[in-house]
């Protein structure tokens, strides 16, 4: 006899329940920061620039594009680092707290088995997550495609805006789930398990953003005199040729869906492997 | 296995860490269903590892723990837990921890039960568990686990924080469930006082091994606390579990093999007495298996009827 799994699932939501009101709260902050982005600081912007006179009144279009950029950027590392809060969470407060406690161990005693108990754990938040990160980034597409001109110092390689436009973000938090998790049932401290949890998700990301640009094949462009590349190119690398001809390697904004399909994918595949060990190691651990 | 025996250790052992000391070192003994035991040992003798192993929380580095004739994981849902420090989640309130159990225990779940341990207490089942005292979340955690109606209740030192007048009412709930229910209780304490009176059974635990196991009134009547003038090797016949010369006296806890001479004056010693002489001396030899407790109580019936 064992607990059905919709009992299980509402104790965890009535445990957590401050987390997820906070997590809807940061995502309907989000959500209307984006829309008011979209729908009235851009629309102004295109408003004066067809009625305001430059000298007449002394407004400066290409700076108000650049504070409208400015601000997207903000919320895109909102939304595409979001995965360090979670890790830091799930490190600490979701599974690291309850084996410190020994609240773990409560729940392991009612009619629950300790695979159970993880399992509930980690699809409550991986649901909520995945939910409220696909509304961010949906929104984030809405609000980032139009008026391109109008923003500068923005571009589609950008770190956050990179994660923000596409299933990386989701992504990035699942795993950070599952690390948070399983440095917790390793360290079974609170403050330990957060800090290797938010250290180690970090440090993964570095590693992916630092091979990013390797991840799909780049194109090469040579010429015979020095040249610049398009303004929405991803410039990888820039030299001479043995000829004295000069070449570089880029991305066009073409290769954002497979490079971004690829650190999706990576990260997936660590999430999954984590997970696995996360439970082996609860297996191994528990009768 | 037989169904009529709750708990029971086959050269059980638990390391902790690769080179970690053994918490617990082959452990060996039987505890009958429907007996309510004493699991008593100075700190850090490993009783907690024990209730812990029994549990299914942890798992045996050797050997193995059988619960009621199954498996620690299979017996989960029939097994009662309370730990040492009473873990409960602070941000529920005491009507939400209830709540929990019931969602955790379908078709085992004694709302009524567990309502009345509470009640008890004159405790607000809307007040939150982080505004409760040590002795309030006692009540609440042995309420927890008692309203899944347990066949084997694991307590870890369950009345340390209590104030007397709490620690004599719980007791007594807990026996009302005992023998209301037949449930099994294993219970800890490292002060042997506070279970004398409840118990039946005795597991007496030092250094990570079982130095007695069995019924309490056969371990009791299987010594002998002797004083006489004579000198040790005077009962080199009989296991000696401690022994103490004062002057020309010899005061001496022993195990009696056969017949004492008529120059010692005999006395049943206390549980308080058995269980401190035991401790105060490793070396002594374990009296473990709860049949050789018999046997000897037995052939001891059988010298004084002849």
């Amino acid at each position: 006899m064992s607990a059905a799994a919709p009992a299980l699932h509402r104790t965890v939501l009535r445990l957590h329940r401050t987390t997820l009101a906070c997590w809807t709260l940061f995502v309907t902050a989000v959500l209307g920061w984006l829309g008011w982005l979209g729908g009235v600081s851009a629309p102004h912007i295109r408003h004066l620039e067809t009625t305001c006179d430059p000298v007449r009144d002394l407004c400066n279009i290409p700076y108000l594009g650049w504070v409208y950029g400015e601000r997207l950027g903000y919320v895109a590392s909102v939304i595409g680092y979001g995965f360090l809060a979670v890790a830091a969470y799930a490190g600490g407060a979701l599974i690291g707290r309850e084996l410190e406690n020994g609240t773990a161990a409560l729940a392991w005693t009612q009619g629950v088995t300790p695979t159970r108990w993880l399992a509930a754990k980690l699809t409550v938040p991986a649901l909520a997550l995945t939910a409220g990160d696909g509304t961010l980034v949906a929104a984030f597409r809405w609000g980032w495609t139009p008026h391109r001109d109008l923003r500068l110092g923005d571009d589609w390689s950008f770190g956050g805006i990179f994660l923000a436009r596409g299933p990386a973000t989701p992504a990035y938090a699942l795993c950070a789930l599952a690390v948070g998790a399983l440095t917790a049932l390793l360290l079974r401290r609170t403050l330990p398990a957060l800090a290797v949890s938010l250290g180690a998700t970090g440090l993964l990301h570095l590693l992916l953003a630092h091979v990013r640009p390797y991840l799909w094949p780049r194109l090469t462009r040579t010429e015979p005199h020095p040249f610049e590349l398009d303004n929405s190119a991803w410039e990888v690398a820039r030299g001479r040729t043995a000829g004295g001809g000069h070449w570089a390697t880029y991305h066009p904004p073409s290769h954002f869906w497979p490079l971004h399909l690829m650190e999706t994918g990576i990260v997936l595949a660590v999430a999954a492997l984590t997970t696995a060990a996360a439970f082996a190691l609860v297996r191994r651990r528990t009768a | 296995m037989s169904s009529d025996t709750a708990l029971r250790a086959d050269a059980l052992g638990k390391r902790f860490g690769l080179r970690g000391g053994w918490a617990l070192r082959d452990c060996s003994f039987r505890l009958p269903a429907g007996r309510v035991c004493a699991v008593v040992g100075p700190n850090g003798a490993g009783k907690s590892t024990l209730l812990a192993l029994a549990a299914g929380l942890t798992v045996p580095t050797e050997g193995s723990v059988t619960v009621l004739g199954t498996t620690p994981a299979a017996a989960r849902p029939r097994v009662g837990y309370v730990a040492q420090d009473k873990p409960l989640y602070p941000q529920l309130t005491i009507a939400e921890t209830l709540r929990m159990g019931a969602d955790l225990n379908p078709g085992r779940w004694d709302a009524a039960g567990a309502e009345q341990v509470v009640a008890g207490g004159d405790l607000d089942p809307g007040a939150r568990v982080r505004s409760l005292s040590g002795g309030q979340r006692t009540r609440v955690a042995l309420a927890l686990a008692l309203g899944k109606r347990p066949e084997l209740l694991l307590l870890d030192e369950p009345m340390a924080d209590l104030d007397p007048l709490a620690r004599h009412e719980l007791m007594g709930t807990l026996m009302a469930q005992a023998a209301q229910y037949g449930t099994t209780i294993a219970m800890s304490s490292h002060v042997v006082a506070e279970l004398e009176d409840s118990c039946d059974h005795l597991l007496l635990v030092g250094g990570g091994r079982i130095r007695l196991a069995g019924e309490i009134d056969d371990l009791l009547a299987a010594h002998l606390r002797v004083t006489g003038a004579g000198t040790p090797d005077a009962l080199d016949a009989h296991t000696v579990v401690e022994s103490r010369v004062t002057g020309r006296q010899l005061t001496a806890l022993i195990r009696p093999a056969g017949a004492l001479g008529d120059d010692w004056r005999t006395a049943t010693p206390s549980l308080e007495e058995l269980v401190l002489a035991h401790l105060r001396n490793p070396a002594a030899p374990a009296l473990t298996a709860a049949g050789d407790a018999e046997d000897a109580a037995t052939a001891r019936n059988e010298e004084h009827a002849a």
